[in-house]
């Protein structure tokens, strides 16, 4: 057997060998790499070590760019599906998302009102976020505490745990009580940071605070529902606003929730909304009512 | 249909604070080293612009360059080869559907490994596999593991050499340099691969074989990144190990 030359550095080379990748790497403190580079000066065993290791390395990346291209008939197909749903693209989308309420699917980018009168109608629409949680997606509620609460009780309920959901990541709440811009950044954030790691998909369930303490004037609310289908439009995102139509106003109702959607869902149905008036229009409008 | 607003306001949409808060990143980042590959290059920037106004082109390219890695990572995760297929394409509609809220704080790379790594990790879990990095600490790296077998060394009392080697591992006749492990050699590469234990056989496909960065890995994988390196080290000597033979010179 040869005679190994030890290092005279007093480094063994049981240690080096364990420091080449975080050599290779260039992670190691400017001692540490000295202290390396004097130990191979000397040491062949660990110079051919280091050898073995960087051909390896090397024939890693081999394999990797080794079958790159070919895929004909696939690349074809990718490319239809960034024609076609791809959100350059104008015009009504394919409806492809699952929405989790009333077997009816939305596409991303959607505004929705959802009218309800009943309790199970209510209760419903935590099916909204199940069938999110499901999909992988991240969910955000905005709403008042009375409806918030309610909607973690009925995902309680379906076990889906909406504390280890917050805890992952997975669950959220804006706070509507704040101005609209600041309502509006808020979700853009989520929505962002949400997508940044890799999230397919986020759903926005909204029970907005109308007359509710702490909550901006019913004026402020609408001016904020008339700027979400602009600003979610091409975000991986649907946002469903609940209408509790026994108790908010007629007004809230139709300038909300009807004029402010180009989706509405109703007993079941989500139906394209000839009566949506684009935001620009409509917050004009709103300014005359209010001078 | 009057649903599209104005360019301008695409570009602002919501709030005004994003690129303080890019920048805030980028710069926390700098700070640890490297940061290579932590935040999305101009080229990758304009590349998204170019999808946003709907260039088939650039998209082409896009899928040129990561779809033969994303399928290779998919079936890391799913061994059926449709259900992976079927995960990748989901992938490519996660990049058309959001990119528009990609704003490059992560590499466009990094990003389009982690919309894949998600869709991975669902679908696998709901076909009852075992998932790397699933679980509660999962980025757990367990106990020790010696690179190199203790035996090949002098023990830590020898008088002389404590601690060095002594077989070491013989010449090989190539220069590092520029060569590759010879054709019939790669088959056992890909074995020694498919041996690792999971998590590290992950690390290793993402850093060595697709070219990531460790940084890049581990901002993928949602790791440490001296965890992502300590899974790195001991899976590239596993497969040094498993190649020795071939790797010495008249072997």
């Amino acid at each position: 057997m040869r005679q190994p030359i030890g290092s005279s550095t007093g480094m063994p080379c049981q240690e080096l060998v364990e420091l080449v990748t975080a050599y290779l790497d260039g992670a190691l403190s400017p001692a540490d790499r000295e202290s390396c580079d004097a130990h191979w000066r000397t040491c062949p065993g660990c110079r051919t070590y280091l050898a073995q290791m960087q051909l390896v390395v090397g024939s890693l990346g081999h394999l990797g760019r080794r079958d790159a291209g070919e895929n004909g008939a696939e690349r074809n197909h990718l490319l239809d599906l960034f024609r076609t749903r791809g959100f350059h693209h104008r015009g009504p989308r394919e409806r492809s998302v699952p929405l989790g309420v009333a077997d009816e699917f939305a596409s991303p980018g959607d505004h929705i009102s959802y009218f309800w009168e009943s309790e199970d109608e209510f209760d419903a629409t935590a099916g909204f976020l199940a069938a999110g949680v499901e999909r992988d997606e991240v969910c955000v509620l905005l709403g008042h505490a009375g409806a918030n609460s309610r909607l973690l009780a009925d995902l309680e309920r379906r076990g889906l745990a909406p504390d280890r959901l917050r805890r992952g990541d997975r669950l959220h709440t804006v706070s509507g009580q704040q101005p609209a811009d600041a309502v509006l950044g808020a979700i853009g954030d989520r929505i962002r940071t949400a997508v940044d790691r890799g999230a397919p998909m986020v759903r926005v369930l909204g029970n907005l605070g109308w007359g509710h303490p702490g909550w901006p004037a019913e004026g402020d609310i609408l001016r904020l529902e008339a700027r979400v289908t602009d600003a979610v439009r091409n975000l991986p995102s649907i946002v469903m606003c609940a209408y509790d139509v026994r108790r908010l106003s007629g007004r809230s109702l139709l300038l909300g929730g009807v004029e402010c959607h180009p989706l509405t869902l109703r007993r079941g149905a989500l139906r394209r909304n000839e009566h949506h008036v684009p935001a620009e229009q409509f917050l004009e409008t709103l300014a005359l009512d209010a001078a | 249909m009057v649903r599209s607003p104005p360019r301008e306001m695409r570009g602002q949409r919501m709030g005004l604070s994003r690129n303080h808060r890019v920048n805030g990143a980028r710069m926390s980042s700098g700070a640890n080293a490297s940061g290579a590959g932590q935040t999305a290059t101009h080229a990758e920037l304009s590349l998204i612009e170019a999808l946003r106004q709907g260039n088939e082109d650039a998209f082409g390219r896009l899928v040129d360059q990561h779809h033969a890695s994303l399928r290779r990572v998919a079936r890391l995760y799913l061994s059926n080869r449709a259900v992976a297929e079927e995960v990748v394409q989901d992938t490519w509609l996660g990049v058309i559907q959001g990119m528009w809220a990609f704003e490059g704080r992560s590499s466009l790379k990094t990003w389009i490994f982690r919309i894949l790594i998600n869709h991975a990790k669902t679908r696998a879990v709901r076909e009852g596999r075992t998932v790397p990095f699933g679980g509660v600490g999962a980025d757990d790296i367990g106990g020790p593991e010696a690179a190199v077998s203790p035996e090949r060394f002098h023990p830590a009392n020898h008088p002389a050499e404590p601690g060095n080697w002594t077989s070491p591992p013989r010449d090989i006749r190539t220069s590092p340099e520029g060569r590759l492990l010879a054709r019939e050699v790669g088959e056992q590469l890909q074995k020694a691969i498919d041996a690792l234990p999971p998590n590290q056989r992950l690390v290793l496909t993402l850093r060595d074989v697709e070219g990531c960065s460790t940084e890049e890995v581990c901002n993928v994988l949602g790791i440490q990144e001296t965890n992502g390196r300590v899974l790195l080290h001991r899976a590239r000597a596993k497969v040094r190990a498993a190649l020795e033979p071939y790797l010495e010179g008249g072997g």
